[in-house]
């Protein structure tokens, strides 16, 4: 018999169980376990008054296990964790048993089948609290410094954000200078405020701070620690570099993107006359009056869409996806392009118009200001020919007249080209951040985690997580910072113990378990003239993957050893006999 | 941990968040994980916003629900975010120190919070449904109502706008909406029930009430008052017949103290009811050998049968209330030496006053009281072949006049000074007398009684006509010269109005001038503090409801007398104002006409021939249709059945709201947006054509907590087999003033299809679309993936729907792909992919500086490009919706900015920049 001394209450939750689950005859069942000393039933036990009695029931009867058979732990097995703890029991005894979704809820057309699986199911939660051990959460320091990699509008604006709030920032830039691609950028949409003046005002903005060391033609080249408390390597220099040693407690990766570049001979790319949207935007911020391409002033434009994004398959590096910030670029920059120049002819040769948002507008300023738009299939692209006077004819299908073959004879063809994920394997490889089907670093959830990777105390922002436009880039830069925050400001992060552990005496180093591991978190050390696993504290997430993977049998997890399973599993199918599955 | 500064500032939080959804919660949580203190305000009773009515979220797929419950639980768990719920922000303010004051309103719940267990009780046993607003109205909910299943915090909240009119209009306080509502749910005996918690009379108000709730109704503005009245008599008639008796016995007498009450009518019977029921000991003296007063005596039985009085007062006296009859109280400090530690006085009008016209003393010339009581006593001689003339003009006058009849006299004749439409007496009183033969003189007025041998022979009686307005507004009558003439009558009832017999008590206490008790008319204490006094003693003649009234304020003052308690400020009416019936109208989403029940009586003939009572009770099902053309005024119908089905004695019908003035840091507004009304695009039918829904009723119809169990059409239910999108529903639509993209359209559009085709496999689905905008990250993706699907893109905008006799709908359109031919297509339902407007509420809420707000009247980002969220108040930032549109990632990236944005302001404050 056990000499543990536990308490379980049934809770009816109104009628939402005891309609279904004869909670009278569960808690009976429950009442002839072995090492339980309490067992009640409680109309709604997460009540602050049920809360109560329990916490009574804990310190009177000196209870050192608790289980509480209600809903989902989803709900409440924070609430029962937290009551126990405030009761003096250490929250890591508590058992939640789901009898609401798992029994009343699914059995409603049979409530002794649901009743004798809610026996079952607190018997197996039972068996599980008689095998708890006291677990104390993991506690690691952070160092209330960050490191900004990259430092184009969005890691500028990264590094001013966390200064604000007082964390201390190191900007890593590659380039010799910061700034990005916004600094290269002249009049923006929608606000038609010039990149490089915005740029200018950030660089301005971190000169005033203290708190904020940049380093340009720098490169981050190894990474170690974990989160709160990492160690950075940076190489400062092509030339005769320099290393400088890092100690931060998170890292937000800034690094942008890529264009495409179109295949030689794409639409004409590469033959004269034929450019990418942001040559042409190069072309219009570097023209005080009337643009001109090759000496000749561009009387008519056509811009191509979509070339080398939305396709799906067949043609050589395009993408799949849609890169978001191009229809809203093309059309702004056709009206560059007529405020320079009224007088020209631009068309748009475009699947469909993504102007979304706001920037509608912009899409009813250029059709308003006399922009032609040319709407074509995915399956017939529009064709480039040479034209008389040097000039390009293109002719396309336009579904908007209903499939009429339209030509047009033009000065200049502007592919408006996709962003594409940047080529840096290098930093991928030091921070071992995970990638996209696109390509782009992959953040946890677009919702619920937009920001976070799976490395924690990494964050990713800006057009390295995928397509986005300059005050997007910021948005996101500043959602980062304040998860970095979040993170460097407590001191300190807590994390859940219920880890995988190794015994030291079984484990002899074969790796099968660090290859499990999807975390990295296992890794090899010397003890007692042996090699054996050792697992991070930080890094583990307790998921169990590795405990199958050793050959030895030498890893449990902690909250839910292989004991405890198996004596859950022999609880719930007492009735037919077998003493063990396993 | 602790910020630099904490100690030493006078801030309530560091940063107000003003909204809590997706966008809000997330600048919340993003705040307290970073240290700061944070106030999260939502006007609803749950966190959550939009996000959490939701079926599935695009491009993932994943529930709603189980994205939105974590962030909610998290945002209530926080140990640095504080939740209000219900409670509306009034006035936002930046002070000089650049930190914000702010007033917040925390509107009544009705449900103490901390005792709420979520079991949702009350919502079983609320009889008020209203259109849920949680489900985009396609179904109801009640008036008692957890906002939805994921609800945080999850407690009930009972939706009160004020009083309903009839409630608030009775002067005895009567719950009229309660009743009704419970009558409308079959729940007869509660009903009776909660009309008894207030007054034994329930019988007898049922029948002589004079209803002023019925004047105040609202449906009285559409096609007739419901008949409250005639529902209180048909629950009290229904009770009675199955409870002869009381169910109750005395109460145990818990007070030391005893209470005299002096007349047993309504306001006497009250008065000793509500005491009984608090457990005093109180004793009833009624000078008549009957009690009930003007109930028993002076109310005719073919209007309130006695019976009806009897078992009334039998509700009184089950309490162990003692009436003693024939006992006429002359001295009332003799009470107080018999051991009544207080005394109420309800004496009534129990004199009728004089014309002062000759003749008057003669035999055959009585006051209406006398003749009356007389008749209900059973001891008034038949008046075969008589003629009798009453004068007077009100019910008092009007009743005599048809009990004359009953009695058979040959002749009744009324005279009334004044035209008829100014008689006092009721309209249909008014009418059943004359149906039933009394011939009613208007204009005319007696000025002699003549006699013979002393008994009365004729009256002369003098024409009048109007003059000039008197005080009361109305045209005083004055006498035609020469008009005299004389009417032979064998007996002559004056009811010319009553008048209190107080004088043997003008030693005691102080009497107004026209004899009435001089009181406090909010306590109703006499200058003698254990006498109080209350009823027609005190108010005059009036209404048995107002006597009701004031029997029932006399035992609540006695009470507080008794137990020591100050009788000033006491707070004895504690009704809301009333709603006004404009409002109700406003907020009908449809309103169809339903008459009501006509009047029934018996036959005239029966009628006449005795003192049968004329009104015919209601038919249950004429109750209860009666009941349900309620539009349910103020929503809760104060029927006191949620707080008696709670187990957890939660429900608090008495909260009020709060105020609260706090000092916070910085501000951010997330007050989201507010959807496209559908209805303003008329060619598409919507709140017409039935089958025609929104998106965001497509999405309830799809989530998880969805009202149905499946997806169907309104109209019939039928689940549909080819449902038809159209796409930039009031977006990019000049014709409605919103040329913007609303950027979530497209995709949750897209995202409809797909779980529609894995719910209805062989339902078609066809979108009409202007352009496809599938632009973030794994849109172009998801949008692939229901083409492959299998849903239909048809290029083309829809210029109307019609609706076929079978529910499906017609959409003509132009076929773009299709060589831009126009088209018709028939679907059995049309999804309207409606847009996203601004909410224009956080405009109104800063005083001082202006917030200012872009060409479209969202919240203006006046660095966009450097500082997306900040605002034209410097400390003041924007997150989510309220700025424009977003779908949801762009939203949470957007409110994390405003919260860096708003850490960044606090920390700067706090070191005095």
């Amino acid at each position: 018999m056990s000499d543990r001394r536990i308490g379980v209450y049934i809770c009816h939750c109104g009628g939402n169980i005891s309609d279904y689950v004869d909670v009278e005859a569960v808690r009976e069942a429950a009442g002839k376990e072995a090492g339980v000393v309490v067992a009640k039933t409680a109309m709604f036990t997460c009540s602050d008054a049920t809360q109560q009695e329990i916490m009574e029931d804990i310190r009177e009867n000196s209870l050192d296990g608790l289980v509480v058979a209600s809903c989902s732990p989803k709900l409440h097995l924070y609430t029962f964790r937290d009551v126990a703890k405030r009761a003096g029991l250490n929250p890591y005894r508590y058992t939640q048993v789901n009898v609401r979704e798992q029994c009343s809820w699914a059995h409603t057309d049979d409530k002794e089948g649901a009743t004798g699986k809610a026996v079952r199911l607190v018997r197996a939660g039972i068996a599980r609290t008689l095998l708890t051990d006291s677990l104390e959460p993991v506690i690691i320091d952070t160092v209330p410094r960050a490191l900004v990699v990259g430092a184009g509008i969005a890691g500028l604006r990264a590094a001013v954000g966390l200064s604000d709030i007082g964390i201390s920032v190191y900007l890593v830039e590659k380039e010799k200078s910061v700034g990005g691609r916004v600094a290269g950028l002249g009049s923006m949409y929608p606000h038609g405020r010039d990149g490089n003046k915005l740029i200018s005002q950030l660089v301005s903005e971190i000169g005033k701070r203290e708190n904020i060391v940049a380093y340009t033609g720098a490169e981050v080249v190894e990474k170690s620690g974990s989160v709160g408390n990492f160690n950075v390597r940076v190489r400062v220099g092509a030339y005769k570099p320099q290393f400088v040693d890092l100690n931060v407690g998170s890292i937000i990766v800034a690094t942008g993107f890529d264009t495409f570049q179109p295949g030689a001979g794409e639409y004409g790319y590469g033959t004269g006359r034929v450019v990418t949207l942001d040559e042409f935007r190069d072309l219009l911020d570097s023209s005080g009056g009337r643009p001109v391409y090759n000496g000749k002033e561009i009387k008519s434009v056509a811009y191509i869409y979509c070339v080398g994004s939305r396709r799906d398959s067949g043609v050589e590096k395009a993408k799949v996806y849609c890169s978001r910030y191009c229809c809203n670029a093309a059309v702004h920059a056709s009206l560059l392009a007529m405020e320079k120049n009224p007088r020209i002819h631009q068309y748009h040769l475009y699947r469909d118009m993504r102007t979304y948002g706001r920037y509608e507008l912009l899409y009813d300023q250029a059709l308003e200001a006399g922009s032609t738009f040319l709407r074509f299939g995915e399956e017939d692209p529009p064709a480039i020919s040479g034209g008389p006077g040097g000039r390009l004819r293109v002719s396309v299908k336009d579904l908007l007249t209903f499939g009429e073959e339209v030509e047009m004879e033009v000065d200049l063809v502007v592919l408006v080209t996709p962003m594409v994920p940047r080529q840096n394997g290098a930093l991928v490889d030091v921070l071992k951040l995970p990638l996209g089907k696109d390509g782009f670093f992959n953040e946890i959830h677009p919702k619920l985690r937009p920001v976070e990777t799976v490395v924690d105390g990494a964050f990713i922002c800006g057009a390295c997580q995928g397509p986005k436009n300059s005050s997007e880039s910021v948005a996101s830069a500043l959602a980062a910072v304040t998860q970095a925050a979040s993170l460097l400001k407590k001191g300190y992060v807590e994390l859940e113990p219920l880890m995988a552990v190794v015994d030291r005496d079984i484990c002899r180093w074969c790796g099968e378990c660090g290859k499990a591991c999807p975390y990295g978190a296992i890794s090899k050390e010397e003890y007692q003239g042996a090699e054996i696993a050792v697992v991070s504290e930080a890094i583990c997430k307790g998921c169990g993957g590795c405990g199958p993977a050793c050959p030895k049998n030498a890893i449990d997890l902690k909250g839910y050893t292989d004991a405890q399973v198996k004596a859950m599993i022999d609880a719930l199918v007492a009735e037919w006999g077998h003493t063990s599955l396993i | 941990m602790d910020l630099p500064g904490r100690e030493t500032d006078s801030m309530n939080y560091d940063v107000l968040v003003v909204g809590s959804g997706i966008g809000g919660m997330e600048s919340a949580l993003k705040l307290g994980d970073m240290g700061y203190k944070v106030l999260l305000v939502e006007k609803e009773a749950s966190i959550g916003g939009k996000m959490i009515l939701l079926s599935k979220v695009f491009p993932t797929l994943d529930c709603a629900s189980c994205i939105s419950t974590p962030k909610m639980a998290a945002a209530a768990h926080h140990p640095n975010v504080d939740l209000m719920v219900y409670s509306e922000v009034e006035e936002i303010d930046r002070n000089g120190k650049g930190t914000f004051n702010v007033k917040v309103r925390k509107k009544p719940t009705y449900v103490n919070p901390s005792l709420c267990t979520g079991c949702r009780q009350c919502e079983t046993a609320c009889n008020v449904a209203v259109p849920d607003q949680f489900n985009a109205n396609l179904a109801a909910r009640r008036a008692a109502y957890i906002a939805f299943p994921q609800a945080v915090p999850k407690k009930a909240v009972i939706e009160k706008e004020g009083s309903s009119p009839c409630t608030f209009t009775c002067p005895a306080g009567i719950k009229a909406h309660g009743y009704v509502a419970l009558t409308r749910s079959g729940k007869y005996d509660e009903a009776f029930n909660l009309v008894l918690g207030e007054t034994p009379l329930v019988g007898s108000l049922g029948r002589a009430c004079y209803a002023p709730c019925e004047g105040e109704c609202t449906r009285d503005m559409v096609e007739g008052a419901v008949p409250v009245r005639r529902i209180k008599r048909f629950i009290a008639d229904r009770y009675y017949q199955g409870h002869r008796e009381p169910v109750y016995s005395a109460v145990e007498k818990t007070k030391v103290h005893k209470v005299a009450v002096v007349g047993s009518g309504p306001a006497g019977l009250t008065a000793a009811y509500q005491l009984a029921l608090k457990g005093y000991e109180v004793k009833i003296f009624e000078a008549q050998p009957l009690p009930g007063g003007m109930l028993r005596t002076a109310l005719p039985s073919f209007r309130l049968p006695k019976a009806v009085v009897d078992r009334d007062i039998s509700n009184v006296t089950a309490l162990g209330v003692v009436i003693e009859t024939g006992v006429r109280v002359e001295k009332i400090s003799q009470l107080r030496e018999e051991g009544f530690d207080a005394v109420f006085m309800a004496t009534g009008t129990n004199k009728d006053v004089t014309l002062g016209v000759k003749g008057e003393n003669l035999e055959g010339v009585r006051g209406s009281l006398d003749f009356l009581r007389s008749v209900n006593l059973g001891v008034e001689p038949s008046l075969k072949g008589k003629i009798v003339v009453v004068a007077g003009g009100g019910n008092v006058a009007v009743d005599s006049a048809r009990a004359a009849v009953r009695l058979g006299a040959q002749r009744v004749i009324i005279q009334y000074r004044r035209g008829r439409e100014d008689m006092p007496a009721h309209r249909w009183e008014v009418e059943a007398a004359l149906g039933e033969g009394v011939d009613l003189q208007p204009f005319c007025a007696p000025v002699e009684f003549t006699g013979k041998n002393g008994r009365l022979a004729g009256v002369k009686s003098v024409r009048m006509q109007p003059g000039e307005p008197d005080s009361s507004g109305r045209r005083k009558p004055v006498p035609v010269k020469g008009s005299e003439f004389t009417t032979p009558a064998d007996l002559v009832i004056t009811a010319v109005g009553l008048t209190p017999s107080t004088g043997d008590f003008e030693k005691e206490l102080k009497l107004n001038g026209n004899g009435t008790f001089a009181v406090n008319t909010e306590t109703l204490q006499t200058p003698v503090p254990y006498i109080f006094a209350g009823g027609d003693a005190v108010t005059g003649p009036s209404m048995i409801v107002k006597a009701v009234g004031q029997g029932k304020r006399a035992a609540y003052f006695i009470d507080r007398f008794l137990s020591g308690e100050s009788l000033d400020g006491a707070d004895y009416d504690r009704r809301l104002g009333p709603v006004a019936g404009e409002a109700v109208l406003g907020r009908q989403e449809s309103l169809s006409r339903l008459e009501p029940v006509a009047e029934k009586e018996i036959p005239l003939e029966e009628s006449k021939a005795g003192f049968s009572e004329v009104e015919l009770i209601l038919s249950e099902e004429e109750a209860r249709y009666s009941a349900g053309r309620c539009l349910d005024c103020g929503v809760c119908s104060e029927c006191s059945q949620c707080a008696a089905s709670c187990p957890a004695n939660a429900v608090d019908l008495g909260m009020r709201e709060e105020k609260r003035e706090l000092e916070v840091g910085s501000v951010i507004v997330s007050t989201g947006f507010k959807l496209f009304p559908a209805d303003a695009k008329p060619q598409y039918g919507y709140g017409k054509y039935k089958n025609v829904i929104t998106g965001m009723q497509m999405d309830r119809l799809l989530a998880p907590t969805r009202p149905f169990n499946t997806i169907l059409r309104p109209g019939d239910g039928k689940v549909p087999d080819s449902i038809a999108y159209i796409l930039c529903t009031g977006s990019r639509d000049k014709t409605v003033g919103n040329p913007l993209c609303s950027r979530v359209c497209c995709m949750y559009s897209i995202k409809q299809n797909q779980l529609i085709m894995g719910s209805l496999p062989m339902a078609d689905v066809t979108v009409y679309y202007i352009d496809i905008r599938a632009f973030s990250k794994g849109y172009e993706e998801f949008y692939n993936q229901a083409g492959g699907m299998g849903a239909n893109f048809v290029k083309g905008r829809v210029a109307r729907i019609d609706e076929q006799e079978s529910g499906n709908l017609v959409l003509t359109y132009e076929d773009i792909d299709g060589g831009g031919v126009i088209q018709k297509a028939e679907h059995d339902m049309v999804v309207l992919s409606v847009g996203i407007l601004p909410n224009t509420d956080p405009f109104g809420l800063f005083t001082g500086e202006e917030l200012e707000q872009d060409d479209f009247a969202y919240v203006k980002e006046t660095d966009e490009d450097v500082s997306p969220g900040k605002t034209s108040i410097d400390g003041v930032f924007v997150a989510g919706t309220a700025s424009g549109a977003k779908d949801i990632p762009d939203t949470i990236l957007h409110a994390g900015a405003a919260a860096a944005q708003a850490a960044a302001y606090v920390e700067r404050i706090r070191r005095g920049k």
